[in-house]
């Protein structure tokens, strides 16, 4: 009858039962075109009912064959494609790949070329870091700050355009040192620059970061413990949001950073725990006012000179391989560069932190909302040109 | 769950509500001060153009007069986008000399560049001896077809550019 | 520093063959037997005066001709592990005889060690045809799942057809303008050709 079977209290006749309904995850794909995903990442997502139970990544949407690219086009023609892989920060690229081969070479680099690089090379991780601020802030759904982040970039990317020639991709650092000179006029820009942006990075911090609903939403999220970070091989901002001092600027230095004097800014749990969202957040603010104090001991320290090396005209590296590493803005990157003694390189095997940041969503994706989810992946601050190369 | 739960009191709830009021005044001084107090930053394109930097790395331009078909720029592009063929000049023809004064040894009878193809390095204008390859501030030149992306420089329509570009 | 490492590494594993690679330029390295790479690998984490918790990246490289003396081909994997506790770096290196497409060169997975393993392995795997044994999630990671042929490989030709598109459509390669060259130095070349040949019966005619 009716009322039986309509009564639900399990004696069997009541095909709602719980025994007899099935529940199954729900796979939703957060597919490659997607506002939040920072580029044609694809992450198959699967939910229990709005709590992630699974989150698989797919990636090689961008794979445009780098390495097979290196290994047909001679050393000084590689630069360009250096630059393509993280497009937003083209100036750390080409700096690895160049300080991989002069180590082998052996080249000594003109002092005003090295403080030129350094100050190219932070200048270009505080636009970075502004983008950052400004696409987290977009993916949590607040519009405003994207616009004044963009704003304060966009003067960086003019400097950029009128020392090196263009605004994003600018094979500017060469082996041996570097293709135009900086004027006079420029440099006073840079200081200009940088005084005007200490009051605007305060602004940014109150306006996000002390912000009630952006703290509720990215502390306690995603929390990543030193013994996870190492073991999955994360570096950069991440390592140092879990409260972990590492920065290849100060353990293996190069260029000349041991001559400079900056703090390495450690997350330490302010909002939440150590080695949430909000750490990383906070580790990138801290890091740009850090640069700031670099570029304005350099230009105070910038010596007259040549700007470029003693380099031959057709360059053959010797028969051996080399592991270099730099810090950039993203983490740490590697090139591994094999030669067999000819004027191609033998094999380039690029190490993007990305690509590693990227392996950590499955550990870290359980247990959250999916909301909570977006916050993450916009925390790990990937750039998809990095991951697929 | 990765959410920390701490334990709501009656006091953490006002802390909360307070909380919430103060940062988001902080914030809308913030950018209630962009409405009167901060000057606009936008720039009316297409009425009010930039003028780009003249070191800008913009369209490709070569000089045809200039241009003593070195092959060289065809060897440092690395996306081998530049396509040159030349024959020598006879001997009995009358001697020629650039602009910076190289003989020109070689007649010029194609020089193409696939700019769709072009990654805009400026390696070439690097290794260009007498400087007839160079980059311009060009920056608004898209095309209908990708086949008008292929720019020959002996052709007098792109030939009659250089009364704008070279001073 | 490596020579010590390899003393150490050949007394914990018994069979592990290490030899440093000493570089004059560049960086030195530890040569490892392959088969037991797995526990070099877990001698090396777990051991108090080293410490290398952190595996960077594997990158492997494709020598079908052999390396140095040696003629057989290989295909050489780098590991290279980093103490950030100690502050320490080393290459380990580990070589496979090469193989062809079915049968690929095997090497034992070292997820069990780190797991940074993981998506560094299916990118060897992906791009050079490495058969990781044990590993958890064996597929590419670059290229497209039903890809064939591995790219970094030094004989790799790519597939005409996939999917339904051709990988390498004619219309998008220049052949008009290349065709123009490639004529127009043939032309040279035949009118040098003949300018000699006068110039030589002219000579034998005087």
């Amino acid at each position: 009858m009716d009322s039986k079977e309509n009564s639900g209290n399990g004696n069997g006749h009541n095909k709602y039962s719980g025994e007899k309904l099935k529940s199954e995850l729900l796979t939703v794909n957060m597919g490659p075109q997607h506002p939040a995903t920072h580029g044609v990442l694809r992450v198959e997502v699967k939910t229990d009912s709005e709590v992630v139970a699974e989150a698989i990544p797919h990636i090689g949407y961008l794979h445009r064959c780098f390495e097979k690219h290196c290994e047909n086009i001679d050393y000084r023609g590689n630069i360009p494609f250096c630059d393509r892989m993280d497009y937003l920060a083209a100036m750390h690229m080409e700096l690895g790949y160049c300080l991989a081969i002069e180590k082998m070479i052996g080249t000594e680099i003109p002092r005003r070329a090295e403080y030129i690089r350094v100050i190219v090379t932070e200048l270009q991780r505080i636009a970075s870091h502004l983008l950052f601020t400004g696409v987290y802030a977009i993916d949590l759904g607040a519009f405003t700050p994207f616009l004044y982040c963009f704003d304060q970039r966009e003067k960086i990317l003019r400097l950029f355009e009128e020392i090196s020639g263009a605004r994003l991709l600018y094979n500017y650092i060469w082996i041996g040192g570097v293709w135009n000179d900086i004027k006079d006029g420029q440099l006073t820009r840079i200081k200009e620059f940088c005084d005007n942006l200490i009051p605007e990075l305060d602004k940014y911090m109150n306006l996000v970061g002390q912000n009630k609903i952006f703290v509720e939403r990215t502390a306690n999220i995603g929390i990543m413990t030193p013994e996870m970070c190492y073991n999955y091989g994360a570096t950069g901002p991440i390592l140092r949001g879990s409260g972990v001092d590492w920065d290849l600027r100060k353990k293996k230095p190069y260029s000349i950073y041991e001559e400079l004097d900056f703090d390495v800014p450690v997350g330490e749990g302010l909002k939440g725990t150590v080695g949430d969202c909000w750490d990383r957040f906070a580790v990138r603010q801290q890091e740009m006012r850090e640069s700031v104090k670099i570029i304005k001991q350099c230009l105070d320290g910038i010596e007259e000179g040549p700007i470029m090396g003693k380099v031959p005209k057709v360059l053959k590296l010797p028969k051996g391989e080399i592991y270099m590493k730099t810090e950039c803005a993203r983490g740490e990157l590697g090139y591994h560069i094999v030669s067999d003694g000819g004027k191609v390189p033998y094999r380039v095997k690029a190490k993007s932190s990305c690509f590693t940041h990227t392996s950590m969503l499955p550990e870290v994706a359980p247990g959250l909302l999916i909301a909570d989810f977006v916050a993450v992946i916009g925390s790990i601050d990937i750039v998809l040109g990095e991951v697929d190369r | 769950m990765n959410t920390h739960q701490e334990e709501l009191t009656l006091k953490k709830y006002f802390q909360n509500i307070w909380n919430g009021i103060r940062t988001t005044i902080k914030g809308l001084s913030i950018t209630i001060k962009y409405v009167y107090d901060v000057k606009p930053v936008t720039v009316e394109y297409p009425e009010v153009r930039e003028i780009l930097p003249e070191g800008s790395r913009s369209r490709l331009f070569n000089d045809a007069q200039n241009c003593i078909s070195c092959d060289q720029c065809a060897v440092a592009c690395p996306v081998d986008c530049i396509y040159i063929a030349s024959k020598p000049r006879p001997k009995d023809a009358e001697k020629i000399k650039t602009s910076n004064g190289t003989p020109i040894r070689r007649e010029l009878t194609q020089y193409t560049i696939d700019t769709s193809l072009c990654c805009y390095c400026g390696l070439c204008t690097t290794v260009c001896p007498t400087e007839s390859l160079t980059h311009t501030t060009d920056h608004e030149y898209a095309s209908y077809t990708i086949d008008q992306m292929k720019y020959d420089y002996l052709d007098p329509e792109v030939v009659a550019w250089r009364d704008r570009i070279v001073k | 520093m490596h020579k010590e490492l390899a003393d150490y590494l050949n007394s914990v594993v018994s069979g592990a063959d290490a030899k440093a690679l000493e570089a004059e330029v560049g960086d030195s390295s530890i040569l490892v037997a392959t088969e037991h790479i797995l526990k070099v690998c877990q001698a090396l984490k777990d051991s108090e005066e080293h410490q290398y918790n952190v595996l960077q990246t594997i990158s492997g490289v494709d020598y079908p001709e052999g390396v140095g003396e040696d003629k057989t081909p290989v295909i050489e994997v780098n590991y290279m592990i980093a103490s950030f506790i100690k502050n320490t770096e080393v290459i380990l290196k580990v070589r496979v005889p090469r193989g062809d497409d079915e049968n690929l060169p095997k090497v034992d997975s070292v997820c069990s060690v780190w797991i940074a393993a993981d998506w560094q392995e299916r990118e060897c795997y992906d791009l050079l045809g490495v058969d990781f044994v044990g590993h958890p999630d064996p597929r590419r990671i670059l290229n497209p799942y039903d890809w064939k042929g591995h790219p970094l490989r030094k004989d790799y030709k790519a597939q005409e057809v996939y999917q339904g598109m051709t990988v390498y459509p004619e219309d998008k390669q220049n052949i008009p303008e290349q065709d123009f060259v490639v004529e127009q130095n043939r032309l040279n070349d035949e009118a040098k050709a003949a300018a000699k040949k006068a110039r030589e019966e002219s000579k034998k005619d005087s």
